[in-house]
C-alpha cells in the first residue's frame, strides 16, 4: 500500500507517528537509506525541513528556486561571510539542485579513512555492489563529449593544450534535454534526483514523507533514542505553524547533511566528547571568469561535463584541487562576480561571452587542517554558527589554482581573464598571470570563496574520543541512533560527494535495519 | 542611548582606541543601534504603500541609497525605482530568521550612523546624507577595510541589495539572458503525493528529444 508525501499543513494539531525507522533528511543519504529500509519491509517515516517541490514549480527562475530549494534562500554562508554555501533544502535535498556530477570515492580516500581514522569494512569491495545498483537506477553514465557545452569546452580544450589530465564527467540523468537548469530543479524530470527516483520508489512501498518538518530534537534515553520531535512549518511562509509532530521509532537515522546533522545532535545534548560539529569540511572553491571571443552562454547545456584532477596531489604540505565548471545565471552572477555600479554592470553585460572555471580544494588532508566547526547560535532558530577559518594553506592553494585556471582559460582563447577579488585582477596575456595574482590580496573577504560540498562534523572512526559515529555509522554509545550522510566523512573527498553518500548510505542500510530490530 | 559624534575627541589615536575597545567588546554591530543623535540629518525616502515588514523607514532609506550606487542608470537597464530594490530587500529579509534580521538592521544602522562614520572614516554625516561619490567612497572603505568585520558587513549588504535588483526577470534582457526556453516548463504537470493515486508515468522519465 502506498504511503504519502505530506506537507506542513497535513496536521491541524499536535500528532504522533509510530514507525520502525525515522529518517531525518531526504537528500542523498536519507533517500538511499530509506528506500533500502523500505525494501527490507521496514516501516519508515522520513522528515524533511524543506518543502516538496516538483517540476510543476521548476520554471527556471533563480529567485524562486533559491528561496524554495536552498538553505537560507541560497545565502547560507560561514559566520564571517567569507564562504558562500550552496546547499539543498527540499524533498530530495542537494540531489534536487546539484549539477549531476557522479564520482565513485577515490580509493586513496577510503584507505586514508581506514589507516588514519580506523574506519573498518568500508572499502571499494564493500561499496562496489552498492555503486553498481545506484548507477543502474539513476542511469549514471559519462556525458558524451559531443554534447559538451561551450562553458565546459574551455576547460577541456585548455587542459588539452597545456597537457593537463582531463576527464569526462558521469551524470545521473535519463533522457536529458541538455538544458542546463539542473541547479534550479530539473524542469523535465530528466535528472535522476531523489525527488523523482528513490523517494517515490519508497513511497510506493509505504513510506511516509513529511515535508516542512523542522526536527528540533532527538528523544534521547539511556543508551537509546526513542524518536524525534519536529515543528511543522507553513509551506508558504516557512514559519512554524505551532503544530508539533512527534515520531516514535525503533531507530533514528540523522541525514541532514554536514551542517544540520551536527546541529541536531548538539540541540539534543549529544556532543560526542566534543567531536560533534568538529572537522567540518567544505571543499572551498575559488573561481576565475574569462571573456571569450565567441558566445559561451554559461547557463546553457549540461552544467558539468569536463573535469581535471591534474592538481589533486600537489606534494607535501599543499592542498590539492580539482577543476570543474559551474553554470552561471544572472542572479548568482550578480552576487558572486565582483564590482559595484557601472563596472559591475559592464561585467554582467558580458555574461553571454563569460566562461567560468572553479577549483575545488581538497580540505582536511594536511595534518594541521582540522577544518571548521558547527555550533549552535540560538537553539530555537534553524540558523547555526558555521565557523570555517581560511588559513594560509588554503590561500596558497587558492592562488595557485587561480593561476592554473587563468592559464587554461587563456590557452583556450580567452580575451581576458578575471579573478573574483573584490577588486578583480584582470589579465590578458599568460605572461602576466604569475605576478598579477602574486600581488593580489589573499585574505578572507577579499576574494570570493564558495562551496557546494559540505562534509564532516559527525566523523566516523574507531575511537569515541576522536569520532562521533563508529564504522557502522552508529553514534558512539547509543545503540539505535545513526548518522547517514556526508557529515560522517572523516576528511573531504577531492571529488563531488553525491555518489560517495549514495554508496555509503546504501551500504549502511544493513546496520540501520539491524539497529531497528 | 545616543552618543553625539562631536562629543568625541577627534584624534586618530582616540578613534582607533575607541574602535578597538568596541571591537574587543564585540559591540561593533551594536553601534548600529545607537540612537537618533548619531543618525540626525539622514535622508528619508517615501515608503511604498505595501509597507515595510522588517526594516524601518531609515533602514529602508539606507538600502535605497546603496541600491542607487550599486546599480547605476544605464541604457537598456531598468532603474532602481522601477525594480523597487529596497522593498525587494525587505521582502527577502522577511524570510530570514529573527537573528539574521537583527544583524541586517544593525548593519544598516552602522552604515548610516554618524558615530560609526566618524570612527571609520572621520565623517559625521549619515550615509544617506552624503552625495553619490562620497557614498561610493564609503562603500569602498567597507569593502577594502582592514577590519574583517567591515568586509563581512559590506558583503552581506551588497548581496542583499543586488539580490533585490537582479532577482527579477526584467533585468534579463540587459544581460542577454533568455531564461528557460519556452515550452519546457509545465505548470500543469502532475504532482504526485502518493496515497491511492498511481504514480504518473512521467515522474522520473521525460519523453522529450534528448538531443535538444
Amino acid at each position: 500500500m502506498s504511503g504519502r508525501i505530506l506537507d506542513g499543513r497535513a496536521h491541524a494539531a499536535d500528532a504522533t507517528l509510530h514507525c520502525d525507522v525515522c529518517v531525518v533528511g531526504s537528500g542523498a543519504g536519507g533517500s538511499v537509506l530509506a528506500e533500502r529500509l523500505v525494501a527490507r519491509g521496514l516501516n519508515v517515516v522520513m522528515l524533511e525541513e524543506g518543502g516538496y517541490w516538483t517540476r510543476r514549480s521548476f520554471d527556471g527562475r533563480e529567485d524562486l528556486a533559491y528561496a524554495r530549494l536552498y538553505q537560507e534562500l541560497g545565502n547560507r554562508a560561514t559566520d564571517d561571510q567569507s564562504v558562500l554555501i550552496l546547499q539543498g533544502r527540499n524533498v530530495g535535498g542537494g540531489t534536487t539542485v546539484n549539477w549531476c556530477t557522479s564520482f565513485r570515492t577515490p580509493r586513496t580516500v577510503l584507505e586514508r579513512w581506514r589507516d588514519q581514522f580506523g574506519v573498518q569494512g568500508l572499502d571499494e569491495a564493500a561499496l562496489t555492489p552498492h555503486w553498481e545498483a545506484i548507477e543502474q537506477r539513476l542511469h549514471i553514465a559519462e556525458w558524451p563529449a559531443e554534447l559538451m557545452n561551450a562553458n565546459n569546452r574551455v576547460l577541456w580544450d585548455g587542459c588539452g593544450k597545456l597537457g593537463y589530465s582531463r576527464g569526462l564527467i558521469r551524470r545521473n540523468v535519463h533522457n536529458c534535454a541538455n538544458l542546463g537548469f539542473c541547479g534550479l530543479g530539473c524542469p523535465v524530470d530528466a535528472k535522476m534526483a531523489m525527488n523523482v527516483t528513490l523517494i517515490p520508489d519508497a513511497v510506493e512501498k509505504g513510506m511516509t514523507v513529511q515535508a516542512n518538518a523542522s526536527v528540533r530534537r532527538l528523544l534521547v534515553g539511556p543508551r537509546r533514542v526513542d524518536g524525534v520531535e519536529a515543528l511543522l512549518l507553513d509551506p508558504e511562509t516557512d514559519k512554524p505553524t505551532g503544530v508539533k509532530l512527534t515520531v516514535r521509532s525503533k531507530a533514528v537515522a540523522v541525514c541532514g547533511g554536514a551542517i544540520n546533522s551536527p546541529a541536531l545532535l548538539l540541540r539534543s545534548g549529544l556532543a560526542g566528547n566534543g567531536n560533534v560539529g568538529k572537522r567540518f569540511f567544505l571543499h572551498p572553491v575559488v573561481i576565475m571568469s574569462a571573456v571569450m571571443p565567441d558566445r559561451v552562454e554559461p547557463w546553457s547545456g549540461a552544467p558539468q561535463a569536463a573535469y581535471s584532477r591534474h592538481f589533486i596531489d600537489r606534494g607535501p604540505g599543499k592542498v590539492g584541487f580539482i577543476l570543474e565548471v559551474p553554470p552561471v545565471m544572472p542572479l548568482i552572477a550578480a552576487t558572486v562576480f565582483p564590482g559595484e555600479g557601472e563596472r559591475h554592470q559592464a561585467i554582467l553585460e558580458q555574461l553571454p561571452f563569460t566562461q567560468t572555471t572553479i577549483a575545488i580544494c581538497e580540505d582536511g588532508l594536511l595534518p594541521d587542517d582540522v577544518g571548521g566547526t558547527i555550533r549552535l547560535k540560538d537553539p530555537t532558530e534553524r540558523r547555526v554558527s558555521i565557523d570555517y577559518p581560511l588559513r594560509p594553506f588554503h590561500f596558497e592553494a587558492f592562488k595557485e589554482a587561480c593561476k592554473e585556471m587563468a592559464r587554461i582559460q587563456l590557452a583556450a582563447g580567452a580575451n581576458e581573464v578575471r579573478s573574483l577579488h573584490s577588486v578583480p585582477v584582470r589579465m590578458t596575456r599568460v605572461e602576466e598571470v604569475e605576478a598579477a595574482l602574486d600581488r593580489a590580496p589573499w585574505e578572507p573577504g577579499r576574494v570570493r570563496v564558495a562551496t557546494a560540498h559540505q562534509m564532516g562534523g559527525c566523523g566516523m572512526g574507531k575511537d569515541p574520543r576522536t569520532s562521533v559515529v563508529d564504522s557502522q555509522l552508529r553514534y558512539h554509545g547509543l545503540d539505535n541512533l545513526f548518522v547517514v550522510d556526508g557529515s560522517v566523512f572523516p576528511t573531504s573527498l577531492g571529488v563531488n560527494p553525491q555518489e560517495t553518500i549514495f554508496g555509503i548510505a546504501r551500504w549502511a542500510s544493513q546496520f540501520v535495519a539491524a539497529g531497528a530490530a | 542611548m545616543g552618543v553625539h559624534p562631536e562629543a568625541l575627541p577627534g584624534t586618530e589615536l582616540s578613534r582607533r582606541s575607541l574602535l578597538k575597545r568596541g571591537l574587543l567588546g564585540g559591540s561593533l554591530l551594536a553601534l548600529g543601534g545607537l540612537g537618533f543623535l548619531a543618525l540626525r540629518g539622514g535622508r528619508l525616502v517615501p515608503v511604498p504603500p505595501d509597507g515595510l515588514r522588517v526594516f524601518s523607514p531609515r533602514e529602508f532609506a539606507v538600502l535605497d541609497s546603496v541600491a542607487h550606487r550599486l546599480v547605476r542608470p544605464r541604457a537598456g537597464w531598468p532603474t532602481v525605482e522601477e525594480m523597487g530594490v529596497a522593498l525587494a530587500a525587505d521582502r527577502i529579509a522577511e524570510r530570514t530568521e529573527p537573528s539574521a534580521q537583527k544583524e541586517l538592521k544593525q548593519l544598516l544602522g552602522l552604515f548610516e550612523n554618524g558615530l560609526a562614520g566618524f570612527l571609520f572614516g572621520g565623517r559625521t554625516r549619515p550615509f544617506t546624507a552624503l552625495d553619490g561619490e562620497e557614498q561610493d567612497r564609503v562603500l569602498a572603505e567597507w569593502r577594502d577595510s582592514n577590519l574583517a568585520i567591515r568586509r563581512t558587513g559590506f558583503s552581506a549588504l551588497r548581496t542583499l541589495v543586488l539580490a533585490g535588483y537582479y532577482k527579477s526577470p526584467r533585468v534579463w534582457p540587459a544581460l542577454g539572458y533568455p531564461g528557460l526556453p519556452a515550452g519546457i516548463h509545465r505548470p500543469e504537470a502532475p504532482e504526485w503525493r502518493g496515497g491511492e493515486v498511481p504514480r504518473p508515468d512521467g515522474n522520473g522519465v521525460w519523453h522529450g528529444d534528448p538531443q535538444r
